[in-house]
């Protein structure tokens, strides 16, 4: 099998979050990224070489994240992977050229019967293996793997199904189209298990008739037009779009049972590797129900919250219902409750920070904060 | 040439299963990463390890030195175990032995100088300098050298030096020492001459076992030039269970003079994969170090947990080191302790260091445990 990661869309209410990183080089649980979970699927399913899809712009922290691939063992003899950008292919459909023909020339190479896609949105640990089985039994040309879910758990652009009892899709929304009251809806988790050589002569028509250069966009098209199997995702998602889907999947880790789910099961998770000095607690930390990586220096209060490596929170602070991106710098007295600190963040000292469960507030990247907000 | 051979019998249960310098230290470290990483920032780039004892665990957690960026296109550290040649295999006696035995090895990288280390101390020292004072001095042998208490000089090999810090006279372990200069068991030699004298040395009856019992009384005895490099940082030498959990409690202070967090000397490791660790709401952690993959209910105080220890509720671990992958089932007290590698402490286990430090050993089982899982 071989994989192409997708992580072209733009999801403007995940801003400033995703101000100069794509949503797959976005921190996440302390000390991954997003595109670690898909990237660890597709390798702990002994996929051996990758084909990534990138915007123009928005791939320094992607190459800073994956480096040469080693952690992902994506640097052996056998095992490759490829960046694309997504202008690129944007360029050769302008001047009416054959733009799909890179990715062509690598699904040839890659020499796979199969073909799995995925992109970096949704948060999950997925054992492609079991989807194989499910494509590989029913023998169609598609496999597209859903998830029962929440309304809030769904943004507009997403695609939702309908499926019938054999499994069938009878129909596919858009989701802000559909007008669906029910408590659940089947979540398309554009996760799709194609068959090799019908994805390459699908590829070779479409860019004859200007099909879409979004692959994942091409791909949910051909949902209804194939015969297509379902599978079940039953494992933890998130579907991470806008600030409050981020801030919730980052306070999903802090249930054991859902953290467990993601992090803990049969599949390894990988991410780039620091070479972090432990975590210290002082004598006046006091930290509840929270989740640390290391390198950092505790010496406040904290609680329900999430802090990434390198992170200082100096003696009489307090670090409530929070997000802490690595290398943050929390000074004395500083207040901090509902907020989402990005990377190289400082609070000056007696410095309070307040946002609500419903509209946390976000600090960007490197930002000096020294007023309240 | 790291000198990893010895047997450790005095870490007692520690080193039964793995050679003293795999044994675990400060939470994500082994204690061999310290000269390691001192090697690979002094800018060293050909290391060889001498071992001899259990070395699966030291082979392993080595690998091809990648940990340590000792895997590029002109470095490498090469393990060097004993093997049996035509003249019949041996096991080295001493430590002048074991670099007679690995002539061969050094020969191939035909150095000029030779750096003679030893794998179980705890420090930070640029050998660097120490060979620029070597060369400085003109030297033959240059031996490191630290102030110790005069009350302890008589547990190390003593260096009586003229007003140049050049030695004049060696005594082993003497019983009224002259002065406090406590050889560290580093040595820079010039290699030519070395090899010379060894061979010589082994071609007769008279052979040259040990450097501080038979080499350096030796080069004294022909009037060579023999110098000490003073060393003034943080220096322990952790071949016993109290020492290995000394070094261990001071190394949790942030302020203490090793200065783990300085990022322009940085101690490596092999990096495992573990999520970030997670403190619960029962959970409290005072004056110590927490690492990757731990879940924390317990009470902890001026103690480390390395990567993936497990304390339940109820459990209280006080002035301990708990080595990696421990479990600590609830309501347990620990006091003053070292746990071995994914030892299993159950319910209710009272294990008090008071008098003696406790040690429960690698992969042991104590105390009744309920099997959840």
């Amino acid at each position: 099998m071989c994989a192409v990661l997708g992580n072209i869309q733009r999801y403007n209410a995940l801003l400033p979050l995703t101000n100069d990183r794509p949503l797959a080089t976005l921190p996440v649980a302390c000390k991954y990224r997003m595109i670690d979970f898909p990237l660890s699927s597709i390798v702990n399913a002994n996929v051996n070489t990758v084909f990534m899809i990138f915007n123009e712009g928005e791939t320094q922290s992607v190459f800073d994240h994956i480096g040469g691939g080693k952690e992902w063992n994506l640097d052996g003899i056998h095992n490759r992977f490829f960046i694309h950008l997504y202008q690129d292919f944007l360029k050769l459909k302008a001047q009416n050229l054959a733009y799909y023909e890179e990715l062509i020339g690598y699904l040839e190479k890659s020499k796979s019967e199969y073909t799995v896609y995925m992109s970096s949105k949704m948060l999950c640990s997925i054992d492609l293996r079991a989807v194989m089985n499910i494509h590989q039994l029913h023998n169609n040309e598609m496999t597209v793997v859903y998830k029962k879910v929440s309304a809030e758990n769904v943004c507009a652009t997403d695609a939702v199904l309908s499926i019938e009892s054999d499994g069938k899709i009878s129909e596919v929304f858009s989701a802000k189209e559909q007008n669906n009251t029910d408590d659940l809806r089947n979540l398309c988790m554009d996760i799709y298990i194609v068959q090799t050589d019908w994805l390459i002569s699908e590829l070779r028509a479409g860019q004859q008739e200007g099909a879409t250069v979004d692959l994942q966009d091409f791909l949910r098209k051909k949902i209804h037009t194939v015969k297509s199997s379902t599978y079940e995702y039953t494992g933890y998602l998130s579907n991470v779009f806008d600030i409050n889907s981020y801030y919730r999947a980052s306070m999903d880790m802090l249930n054991s049972k859902r953290f467990n789910s993601l992090m803990y099961s049969s599949q390894k998770i990988y991410t780039k590797l620091k070479n972090e000095v432990p975590t210290y607690y002082s004598e006046t930390s006091e930290v509840k129900n929270s989740q640390f990586a290391t390198g950092s220096i505790v010496e406040g209060r904290v609680e329900n919250s999430l802090v990434s490596r390198g992170a200082h929170i100096a003696p009489n602070t307090e670090v409530l219902d929070s997000i802490i991106m690595p290398s943050a710098q929390i000074r004395e007295g500083a207040s901090i409750q509902y907020a989402i600190l990005d990377k190289n963040v400082i609070v000056d000292p007696g410095v309070t920070i307040a946002g609500t469960e419903e509209k946390p507030v976000v600090v960007p990247k490197g930002a000096h904060v020294t007023n309240d907000l | 040439m790291i000198l990893a051979g010895g047997k450790g019998t005095r870490l007692g249960k520690l080193t039964q299963k793995i050679a003293k310098p795999a044994v675990p230290f400060g939470g994500r470290y082994r204690i061999i990463d310290f000269t390691l990483s001192n090697c690979a920032n002094s800018g060293i780039r050909n290391v060889g390890v001498i071992t001899q004892y259990q070395p699966l665990a030291l082979n392993n957690h080595i690998g091809n030195g990648a940990s340590w960026g000792l895997n590029g296109i002109n470095s490498g550290v090469t393990i060097l175990q004993p093997y049996s040649s035509s003249e019949g295999g041996k096991w080295f006696d001493g430590t002048a032995h074991a670099i007679y035995q690995n002539i061969a090895y050094i020969d191939e990288m035909d150095p000029e100088y030779i750096l003679v280390l030893s794998g179980d101390h705890i420090y930070k020292m640029d050998y660097e300098e120490m060979l620029e004072i070597h060369k400085k001095n003109d030297a033959s042998l240059t031996v490191a050298v630290i102030e110790v208490p005069m009350k302890e000089a008589s547990r190390f090999g003593i260096m009586n030096t003229d007003e140049n810090d050049r030695i004049i006279e060696f005594q082993e372990k003497p019983e009224n020492p002259k002065n406090n200069l406590a050889s560290m068991g580093i040595y820079i030699f010039n290699w030519q001459q070395l090899r010379s004298v060894l061979l010589n040395s082994y071609s007769k009856d008279d052979q040259m076992l040990d450097f501080g019992k038979h080499v350096i009384p030796s080069y004294l005895d022909s009037g060579e030039n023999v110098f000490v490099y003073r060393f003034a940082g943080y220096w322990k030498d952790v071949g016993t269970i109290d020492s290995l959990w000394e070094a261990n409690m001071e190394f949790i202070d942030p302020s203490m003079n090793l200065d783990i967090r300085d990022k322009n000397w940085r101690v490596y490791s092999k990096n495992t994969i573990s999520p970030p660790h997670f403190l619960t709401e029962a959970a409290s952690v005072k004056e110590s170090l927490i690492v990757d993959g731990c879940y924390v209910a317990g009470e902890i105080e001026r103690s480390i947990l390395s990567n993936d220890v497990q304390v339940k509720e109820g459990t209280t671990i006080r002035d301990s080191f708990i080595m990696p992958g421990a479990t600590i089932g609830k309501n347990v007290t620990i006091n003053r302790a070292i746990i071995g590698e994914n030892a299993v402490v159950g319910d209710n286990t009272v294990i008090d260091g008071t008098e003696e430090i406790g040690v429960v050993g690698d992969s042991e089982t104590i105390g009744v445990t309920i099997d959840e899982d």
